[in-house]
């Protein structure tokens, strides 16, 4: 038998303290662990992008009250389904079975087929709702694209024309230079396939959402199938279907003109003169104009103190700088083609103006008398080789730090292997 | 339980070598070498494999046979020692020369693939971006850095049996330019163009990977290492000049202009509504 002294019975205690205490915290983890197996399957959000949800009206009710906004998200559901399960009406010629191989959690079907190609691969930064404010977005500059309004910045379609499956497919072949999008040209085409038609699918829902908002918020109808698909789905989707049909692709009217100094030249006037291109990207280009910029997605935030926006935006404030054009850098791409297209239609959201006519119209020629706004084919292709020209122009004001052309002759040997 | 012990500790050792062995005929080796250097570099990944590889041996060797032989059960009193200052100067010496030897075995190797650029102008620039390989070309004046450049996004397209010079840059944060079969890794640094110049044996397509944790997507920052015929190469540098010229004139393709004379569709009218 041994005695047992006092200090041996609190170091005794103590001992059985911590076991019970690390049995504790086991058995926490056991439950956490646990509860992170169980999916919960996201929602949609709502979108609420810069409503006050405490507006009221004269009566002192909450014109966003939550029953209001449940109606809101009912009737959006029943036309597009949720993340997990998407569904769509025959009318948005979308192919179900591609969204599906997007849609949900990444996983494969019994096939091996992939699922939730646009969690694995997008919904990082363009969020599950296709806000464009995924869990990177806010570090990123610009912000990924909200797909929500449907407006998309590199079209080959007119003026308000919507991306052709093409426009998109190219987008995410080649990347946006520039920017955090890049390439997945290692997708195999038929995942492509279906991304394409999930972000189609995702601009056609918010859209429609923002149209039902007035519905229930203003007209308090009471919203039937019949309603929703004629006041909510056909407007969305006529325009998507319309607007990318064939011959609202911009296409030349004449081909790139060969003497290049020439065209040059006339685009340098164009630039610097009549056209005003340079009160934005600053007369030597290089996006050092006056002018603050916001896109579409920002100027709504404008003059609000810092609070505001943060209660009511997903993302603060982003200026938008005009295009330095002596990078040779661009982001919708760097065939003529494509300079062609962004001089002509304008990049859409954005305060760069569409040059040509709008879709119809016909453009101007030298019969037409001066004060037509448009530019000729001939004018953009102008306005298309001086750009293009930029980076490599020399311009006694701009010092060569400044140009990008670097010489990669040079190059020291070493550097650690990886 | 000495023994118990001693034949545990002994399983790491047998376990291991017999992993190695049997590696090659499960798949799990180097994959395919199609690089005119890549042989030095198994070469010495094998001579270092093999000398590591008779140090652990040894190591878990002398470890079995201690618990073996100094059981508990047999020598209960344990025997206090200053250790022996020849036997550790021996070792010592022993590892100082082998480092040595490494790096004297090894300097012809080194200095081929990281020290002597072959003297010839870049053939293609690469450059990492988070999550993507952008590959540049020098257009048809050959010169890299200026408005003809031509740019293949994934795709790094190389002739075979050829001195191939890459320019290696980084746009954002470290990357490590990795192609597993023709046995190179270079970190890309942002802010130094790093050269790297390899001479592809064999045609097909191969891995080009970041091996360089660079960001969430570093896993899908891949691309593809096309070695193939000159001719086909040319090909290659072709179509992309032409696809990066294009103008999208078409003689035949209606336009705004002329489709405007027609009676307009209904979809027409929807979106001319719509654009107002």
């Amino acid at each position: 038998m041994t005695t047992i002294s006092p200090s041996q019975t609190t170091r005794h205690r103590r001992g059985r303290l911590r076991r019970f205490s690390s049995a504790l915290i086991l058995a926490a983890l056991f439950v956490a662990s646990g509860s992170c197996s169980r999916y919960e399957p996201p929602p949609f959000r709502l979108n609420l992008e810069g409503l006050d949800r405490t507006e009221a009206d004269s009566s002192g009710t909450l014109r966003y009250s939550d029953e209001k906004l449940q109606q809101i998200v009912d009737a959006t559901t029943a036309l597009f389904g949720t993340p997990d399960e998407p569904f769509v009406f025959e009318e948005t010629e979308l192919d179900i079975a591609l969204l599906r191989r997007a849609a949900g959690p990444v996983s494969s079907d019994e096939h091996g087929n992939p699922r939730g190609l646009y969690r694995e691969h997008c919904a990082h930064c363009h969020g599950v709702t296709g806000d464009g404010a995924g869990p990177t977005a806010l570090f990123l500059n610009p912000y990924p694209r909200d797909f929500r309004p449907g407006v998309f910045k590199f079209t080959s379609t007119h003026q308000g024309g919507k991306p052709t499956d093409e426009d998109l497919r190219r987008t995410m072949v080649r990347g946006i230079p520039g920017t955090a999008m890049p390439s997945f040209a290692l997708l195999p085409e038929e995942d492509l396939d279906a991304l394409i038609e999930y972000v189609k699918y995702l601009s056609m829902r918010g859209e429609s959402e923002q149209l039902i908002f007035p519905l229930v918020i203003d007209d308090e109808e009471e919203l039937d199938e019949d309603i929703l698909l004629e006041e909510v789905l056909e407007p969305v989707v006529g325009l998507w279907q319309s607007s990318t049909l064939p011959q609202f692709v911009v296409v030349p009217e004449e081909p790139r003109p060969s003497d290049r100094a020439a065209s040059i030249a006339a685009g340098r006037e164009l630039f610097q003169g009549e056209r005003g291109c340079a009160k934005c990207h600053g007369p030597t280009g290089l996006g050092d104009g006056t002018e603050r910029n916001y896109d579409m997605w920002n100027n709504k935030k404008l003059n609000l103190d810092r609070e505001d926006v943060a209660a009511r935006w997903s993302l603060p404030l982003q200026e938008l700088r005009p295009r330095n054009l002596r990078h040779g850098v661009y982001r919708g791409g760097r065939r003529p083609l494509d300079i062609y297209r962004r001089i002509y239609a304008g990049v859409k959201g954005t305060p760069m103006p569409a040059a040509g006519p709008p879709y119809g119209q016909p453009a101007r020629s030298d019969a037409m008398p001066e004060g037509s706004k448009n530019l000729s084919s001939a004018q953009i292709w102008n306005l298309v080789d001086y750009v293009l020209s930029l980076p490599n122009e020399e311009h006694p004001e701009i010092a060569s730090a400044e140009r990008p052309a670097e010489s990669p002759k040079a190059g020291s040997p070493g550097g650690a292997g990886g | 339980m000495g023994k118990f012990w001693s034949l545990v500790f002994l399983s790491v050792p047998v376990l291991g070598v017999a992993v190695f062995v049997a590696a090659a005929s499960w798949g799990y080796w180097f994959p395919q070498n199609v690089s005119a250097h890549g042989g030095q570099i198994d070469h010495l990944f094998m001579v270092i494999l093999w000398l590591t590889g008779a140090v652990f041996l040894a190591t878990e060797i002398v470890l079995a046979v201690s618990l073996w032989r100094f059981d508990g059960a047999k020598s209960p009193r344990a025997r206090f020692s200053r250790g022996n200052m020849r036997i550790e100067l021996g070792l010592a010496a022993v590892v100082g020369l082998l480092l040595v030897f490494i790096t004297v075995y090894q300097l012809e190797d080194w200095a081929e693939a990281k020290i002597r650029q072959p003297d010839l102008p870049p053939t293609v620039e690469v450059n990492g971006r988070q999550f993507e390989w952008v590959m540049r070309y020098p257009g048809p004046n050959g010169e890299l850095g200026d408005a003809d450049d031509l740019f293949s996004p994934g795709d790094l397209h190389v002739p075979v049996d050829e001195d191939i010079l890459v320019s290696l840059v980084s746009e954002d944060v470290l990357h490590s330019f990795y192609l597993p079969n023709l046995r190179i890794k270079q970190d890309a640094v942002p802010g130094m163009r790093i050269p790297v110049w390899f001479r592809a044996t064999e045609t097909g397509v191969f891995d080009l990977v970041c091996a360089e944790l660079c960001g969430w997507g570093h896993y899908k920052m891949a691309g593809r290492l096309i070695v193939e015929s000159r001719a086909d190469y040319e090909a290659f540098l072709t179509r992309l000049e032409a696809e990066q010229n294009e103008d999208g004139f078409e003689e035949q393709q209606p336009t705004a202009a002329n489709t405007s004379q027609r009676h307009p569709s209904v979809a027409e009218v929807v979106y001319r509504r719509a654009a107002r």
